[in-house]
């Protein structure tokens, strides 16, 4: 017993996001981070981090750290670092995995074009994108994460276009390994991020994470938001396989999406929304679905 | 409008609508977002367009392109921004393209403080780009000095097509003052030199080296040719040696022969004083209450501050260092536009800094410490 208690709180104190970070309560990224460290079992990654909230809120001496290796790299170039890291990595015969964490915008927006060649090369390293769907560092912009409809500090009469298909972009990289994460869906998400790690190459994890103060919703609800994305259909869990073969790993039951937008008040207009939003979903799970039958991850092609 | 309590980048944006400005591009970044938020309000107001970019390379992209159809273009960033504006601004000087660019600096380099001021990047902004032509570069104090020389600064770009840097900083941006917008006065608007209709157009023509070319927009009457590489008056590429040459000397010349016509400056001479302080931006406030203290121990000490950087206002400079023999240049930075005053101080004139970059203000006490030290 003793020993025991004695091994968790060295657990507690080699944590990979550790106590007394600044992170705003109910942040999808605390609760990422730390499902990231369980899933790896107590390994040890490099982390890239490009700006974004996970390079602010964790990091100031002595009132909290990350217990991993930590580089910062500028807003444009998180992958292009990681690469870096992890080709000097293989010289040195280091196997630790090299991770990329950051936000939407250094994702879909700023980040793109570097995210996008190092896919290409199928460079060896975990990307994960905790998306809050909005600039959550530099106070609450827009970003090509952002659904439509919502009203960010840049589209204050709701956002006019819709969001980008982060996915399938990365799928169309034909990168070995891509899969969204759902933190209201613990053993999907640990089993993904030990996909990614067993998968040699690029790899690409897109996790919706909940932003109470972007998204205007209560923190201790965060989960359950997330929870009804994943089962009103809104954000569907499934992995894609060399960006041909798809596999679901969650279907939708009769959760509305309406439970999921009314619960935030950046959707302003939340029967209309929800309209255009249940259009949206079934046009998704149309394509989704004829994907996994047409290419289903678990038959060899 | 009467008086209001307003941040100065939001007087920069008010500055901006005064000046006519009918396009914004922008990425967000602390503490220069708010300009973006104001000209997303404001902008469409004057049937104006405000963009949120997908980074800051797109943001200059945007507002060469809107300035060169016609627009009166503006961009804002800070420090890291300005290192991705970097080569646009390049190709803002070859294509003779006017627009404004606001920097609220903050504490570099890289992410630096982010929420904390600095005046690091005066002699950045100097060299921003490849190539090291003269720029053009105003900064203001406060929140209606941020009015007023974004005003300004939409002028200078016009009359020169030329980019022009607004250097404020986080303690400025976003700091509200109560102020009057209306009670400030400013110059006639400028617009850009028009070719005359029916002339034949050449989108870089001059006469003579300092000559502001006439300008025809995308989409008008003539083709206009606009290229990142040196090129004739025509706009046709060239690596002809006499020809880039006198190009090169044109893009210098129009602004180094008006540097006289761009100088402001705000001179507090004092008879008798040995010492002058030169200031600019929030600094040039501690400087003012540097010299009240100073003058009320009985000590004798002038007072210039800068509004117009670059091109340096050497004269405005060259007369307040005559007569002193001390001159004190405080910066909340390593010691950058002291090497302006180095560069222009006569002999027996001895030039001390008053520098520190830890995110903290310059004190007056720090710069009395150097007037008599």
């Amino acid at each position: 017993m003793t020993a025991d208690v004695v091994a968790t709180e060295k657990l507690r104190c080699d944590a990979l996001l550790r106590p007394g970070n600044t992170n705003c309560a109910g942040c999808g990224m605390s609760i990422g981070l730390q499902w990231m460290d369980h899933a790896l079992e107590g390994e040890k990654p490099y982390m890239v981090i490009p700006a974004c909230c996970g390079i602010v809120t964790a990091g100031a001496f002595p009132t909290s750290g990350y217990g991993v290796p930590i580089a910062a790299s500028t807003f444009a170039s998180a992958p292009a670092v990681a690469t870096g890291v992890a080709n000097i990595n293989e010289l040195n015969g280091d196997t630790s995995p090299v991770i990329c964490w950051t936000g939407d915008g250094g994702t879909y927006d700023i980040g793109m074009a570097t995210l996008s060649a190092a896919a290409e090369r199928n460079e060896d390293l975990i990307y994960i994108c905790y998306d809050n769907e909005i600039y959550g560092n530099t106070g609450g912009q827009r970003s090509s994460a952002t659904p439509e409809g919502v009203v960010t500090s840049t589209t204050k009469q709701g956002k006019g276009e819709g969001k980008k298909d982060m996915m399938a972009i990365m799928a169309g990289h034909r990168i070995p390994y891509a899969a969204t994460l759902s933190v209201a869906h613990r053993e999907d998400f640990l089993r993904k991020v030990r996909t990614a790690r067993q998968t040699s190459g690029f790899r690409f994890l897109l996790m919706l994470s909940p932003c109470p103060t972007g998204w205007k919703s209560e923190p201790d609800e965060s989960v359950e938001l997330i929870r009804s994305a994943v089962c009103s259909g809104l954000f569907p869990l499934y992995e894609v396989f060399d960006g041909v073969r798809y596999r679901i790993n969650e279907q939708p039951d009769d959760t509305p999406v309406s439970e999921y937008i009314s619960h935030q008040r950046r959707y302003t207009k939340v029967s209309a929304e929800a309209t255009s939003l249940e259009a949206f979903i079934k046009q998704q799970w149309h394509y989704l679905n004829g994907m996994a039958t047409a290419f289903p991850a678990d038959k060899a092609t | 409008m009467g008086r209001e309590f307003l941040e100065g980048n939001e007087a920069i944006a008010r500055g901006a609508m005064k000046a006519e400005c009918d396009f914004f591009a922008g990425y967000p970044i602390t503490p220069a977002s708010s300009i973006l938020h104001y000209m997303l309000q404001l902008a469409p107001q004057i049937g104006g367009v405000a963009i949120q970019a997908e980074d800051e390379i797109a943001s200059m992209g945007l507002c060469i392109a809107a300035a060169m159809a016609g627009r009166r273009a503006m961009t804002a960033t800070s420090g890291p921004g300005i290192s991705l504006y970097s080569e646009s601004v390049g190709l803002a000087q070859i294509g003779e393209t006017p627009m404004v660019i606001v920097n609220v600096q903050r504490q570099g380099p890289a992410t630096g403080s982010a929420t904390k001021g600095a005046e690091g990047d005066i002699q950045f902004t100097r060299w921003v780009t490849s190539g090291g032509l003269p720029i053009i570069a105003l900064s203001p104090a406060t929140v209606g000095e941020s009015y007023e020389l974004t005003y300004r600064a939409f002028n200078l770009a016009e009359q020169y097509r030329s980019p022009v840097f607004l250097l404020t900083s986080k303690e400025i941006g976003v700091t509200r003052e109560s102020v009057d917008l209306d009670e400030i006065e400013l110059p006639p608007l400028a617009r850009r030199k028009l070719v005359e209709p029916g002339k034949t157009y050449l989108p870089h023509a001059f006469e003579h080296s300092k000559d502001v070319p006439a300008f025809s927009e995308f989409g008008g009457d003539h083709v206009a040719r606009f290229t990142t590489s040196t090129h004739d008056q025509a706009g046709y590429l060239t690596s002809k040696p006499g020809v880039v040459q006198e190009m090169i000397d044109h893009y210098a010349a129009k602004i180094d022969t008006a540097a006289d016509d761009m100088a402001l400056v705000k001179e507090d001479r004092q008879d008798g004083a040995k010492t002058v302080i030169i200031s600019y931006g929030i600094t040039s406030r501690s400087a003012a209450v540097a010299v009240e203290q100073a003058r009320s121990r009985g000590l004798k000490v002038s007072s210039l501050v800068l509004q117009t950087l670059w091109p340096t206002p050497e004269r405005a400079v060259l007369s307040a260092l005559d007569g002193v023999t001390r001159a004190v240049v405080p910066e909340m930075n390593m010691g950058q536009y002291l090497l302006e005053i180095e560069r222009l101080a006569p002999p027996g004139v001895e030039v001390v800094g008053v520098n520190k970059m830890d995110t903290a203000l310059i004190s007056p006490a720090e710069i009395l410490q150097a007037v008599e030290p």
